[in-house]
């Protein structure tokens, strides 16, 4: 009978991703980008969409909002998951509100103005039964799909206005987008870039490896060298793990001291990061625990070796993603327009 | 007639202390809606323009002034939709009771989206009385975290007193200090949460005087400084500086009536730029001080 089959290849397929993910995040870092998880993660959301059983928009929501919720918790560093399925269930309000015909650009967002004007404490329930809603959604993920697959190609398109030739550009560790991002603007320009190794993984090696080939000029630096050196520096341009919603970021360790060096210096600050990065969590107070990832490294000593830092919204100069150049004041913006404020907490 | 208004004022204030006197002022003015025997949507505009001032005589604070120049917003979102006066304030009357019970529940928003924010073994510093405030802790108090507060004491009406009373009833630890104390008590203290009674157009705020004050030194200790303010408060105000806050909300409405000279009065009210505020905690969000000129560009234009 196909019902059951499908649907235990349903669940088959949901467990496999959650032990991917489980596996993906310790030690070395990630297994692979965040890219390529988000378009996993929005696959596999097509896939539930199309293969379980629902009857209304509410139903698929209170689904995607359970798997999503498993997803988050197996591995919780991974926020381009989370952030997925926020889009995924923008797409099913917004396509439910379509199918029921009211106006698409509503604010679906509280603001005075909805205060002021709306007849009633509307409580939308999303019970009603579309029969083209199925089609509609998947259609709309799968232009979600194409979107996810361009953003590398549209950020470093916007390459060749932010570099210019002699200039010599920092970054730290290793970010696909960035790497992207130099290697087209190297096809016109001749530029130097500094990488900072970012131990302990030391993933600024392979950066270095990789721009070399492609024939950009390259220097690795130690992390302790970044405030020497960045009196030098035109530019930094980073990737990040997170872009947090006030603007600020998760980025790799030694971002926040190279963010603090490049606003010492005067040196912009420029943040390629793709719309899947970002992501409704504010950072809460100066110093959490759990908002780095510890790990251990030799089992004698206790080394506390924190993956990740906050750096703040005012040390950041510009955003550079798909969708054009942004200041860090505008991505309360973004959000808005990414995800619905329901869907803040899954 | 302005008697009455006044008085029906007074009554809501006193009747439920808790409210926020911008709530009090849209309640008074839809009572006046539904009494008004005017013939035509002008003239409903200008007898209610007429009474927001009057109720501005009674309490000059900002809260009042933006909640009579939202209801009236929201009289003149609704008539441009109805072209029939008495159809049209019925739907006015309808949708005026729902802001109202909309609006009532915006505190309890606000507390819960700020609460979360208040960790366990936190030390809180805070300026003065705000509801608010005490509801955010209030929430967090029932939430079981533990936490400890500091209230300047805010002169000169001693509001921060009544803060301390307020939060010693909920069992929280609270020690008030001095005004000048406040950059001396910023090294023990891990985060400043103050309400508003006004929200500008820049993301700044206008709040009891000290504010502008705590602010400055948490943003030179390096502090989070955190507002709670509901979204009826926000304003169309856009001050650069603290001249430009209009005297008729610096003062006291008595002063404001009897005293000649202002200048050697001492203002209530200061004004704190948005550039040093971290988060606006408000019912409609958690919002970046850039956010709330957007929210009122969405209502008013």
């Amino acid at each position: 009978m196909p019902g059951p089959d499908k649907e235990t290849d349903l669940t088959e397929r949901i467990e496999a991703f959650l032990s991917d993910l489980k596996r993906g995040g310790s030690g070395t870092g990630p297994l692979r980008g965040s890219a390529e998880t988000a378009r996993e993660t929005t696959a596999l959301l097509r896939r539930i969409t199309a293969q379980a059983r629902w009857s209304s928009a509410g139903d698929l929501m209170e689904i995607i909002r359970k798997e999503g919720r498993r997803m988050t918790a197996a591995q919780p560093s991974e926020t381009t998951v989370g952030n997925m399925i926020r889009r995924v269930l923008k797409i099913i309000r917004e396509e439910y509100a379509r199918s029921r015909g009211s106006s698409e650009e509503t604010d679906q967002q509280e603001s005075l103005h909805k205060l002021l004007t709306s007849g009633g404490l509307s409580e939308e329930n999303f019970r009603q039964h579309f029969a083209a809603l199925k089609a509609n959604v998947i259609e709309a993920i799968n232009e979600l799909l194409t979107e996810l697959e361009g953003t590398t190609d549209n950020i470093a398109m916007q390459a060749l206005e932010h570099i210019h030739s002699n200039e010599v550009i920092m970054t730290i560790g290793r970010s696909r987008t960035v790497e992207s991002f130099l290697k087209d603007a190297a096809r016109k320009r001749k530029f130097h870039v500094i990488v900072a190794e970012c131990a302990p993984f030391c993933q600024g090696h392979k950066m270095a490896t990789s721009l070399s080939e492609a024939g950009i000029e390259t220097t690795v630096i130690a992390d302790a060298a970044i405030f020497a050196v960045m009196s030098r520096v035109n530019k930094v341009i980073i990737g990040t793990q997170t872009v947090l919603a006030n603007g600020g970021l998760r980025a790799v360790n030694g971002t926040h001291t190279l963010a603090l060096a490049a606003k010492h210096h005067s040196t912009p600050l420029i943040v390629c990061a793709p719309m899947f990065k970002l992501s409704p969590q504010v950072r809460r107070l100066t110093n959490e625990p759990d908002f780095y990832n510890f790990c251990e490294i030799l089992s004698k000593v206790n080394v506390h070796c924190p993956v990740f830092d906050y750096v703040p919204p005012e040390l950041i100069t510009l955003f550079i993603s798909n969708i054009g150049g942004h200041a860090p004041s505008y991505i309360y913006r973004l959000m808005s327009e990414l995800y619905h404020p329901e869907d803040h907490e899954l | 007639l302005d008697q009455h208004l006044v008085e029906y004022f007074r009554a809501q204030m006193m009747k439920d202390p808790d409210m926020a006197s911008a709530v009090a002022a849209i309640r008074t003015l839809l009572e006046f809606l539904k009494r008004d025997k005017g013939e035509t949507i002008l003239g409903l505009r200008e007898s209610l323009t007429w009474a927001t001032d009057c109720l501005t005589g009674v309490d000059s604070s900002v809260a009042v002034s933006s909640g009579g120049e939202l209801f009236l917003r929201f009289i003149s979102l609704t008539s441009l939709e109805h072209q029939d006066l008495s159809r049209c304030k019925k739907v006015m009357e309808e949708r005026g009771e729902l802001f109202l019970e909309k609006i009532s529940m915006s505190r309890t928003k606000v507390a819960k989206l700020c609460h979360t924010f208040i960790k366990d073994g936190a030390k809180i510093l805070t300026h003065s009385y705000s509801r608010v405030v005490l509801r955010v802790m209030e929430k967090a108090a029932a939430e079981k975290k533990r936490f400890s507060v500091y209230v300047t004491e805010s002169q000169p009406d001693s509001a921060g007193r009544q803060m301390a009373e307020a939060l010693r009833k909920l069992n929280v630890p609270v020690t008030v200090v001095l005004d000048a104390a406040v950059g001396y008590v910023l090294e023990k203290v891990d985060l400043v949460i103050v309400g508003a009674e006004g929200v500008v157009e820049s993301g700044g705020i206008i709040n009891k005087i000290g504010t502008y004050q705590m602010a400055l030194c948490s943003k030179a200790h390096n502090k989070p400084f955190y507002v709670v303010a509901e979204s009826f408060k926000f304003v169309r105000l856009y001050p650069l500086n603290q001249q430009d806050v209009p005297d008729k909300f610096k003062y006291k409405a008595d002063t404001l009536k009897t005293v000649q000279n202002l200048s050697e009065e001492h203002p209530m009210i200061d004004y704190t730029p948005p550039s040093l505020i971290t988060l606006l905690f408000t019912d409609l969000g958690v919002l970046t001080p850039s956010a709330v000129s957007d929210e009122l560009i969405k209502l008013y234009l």
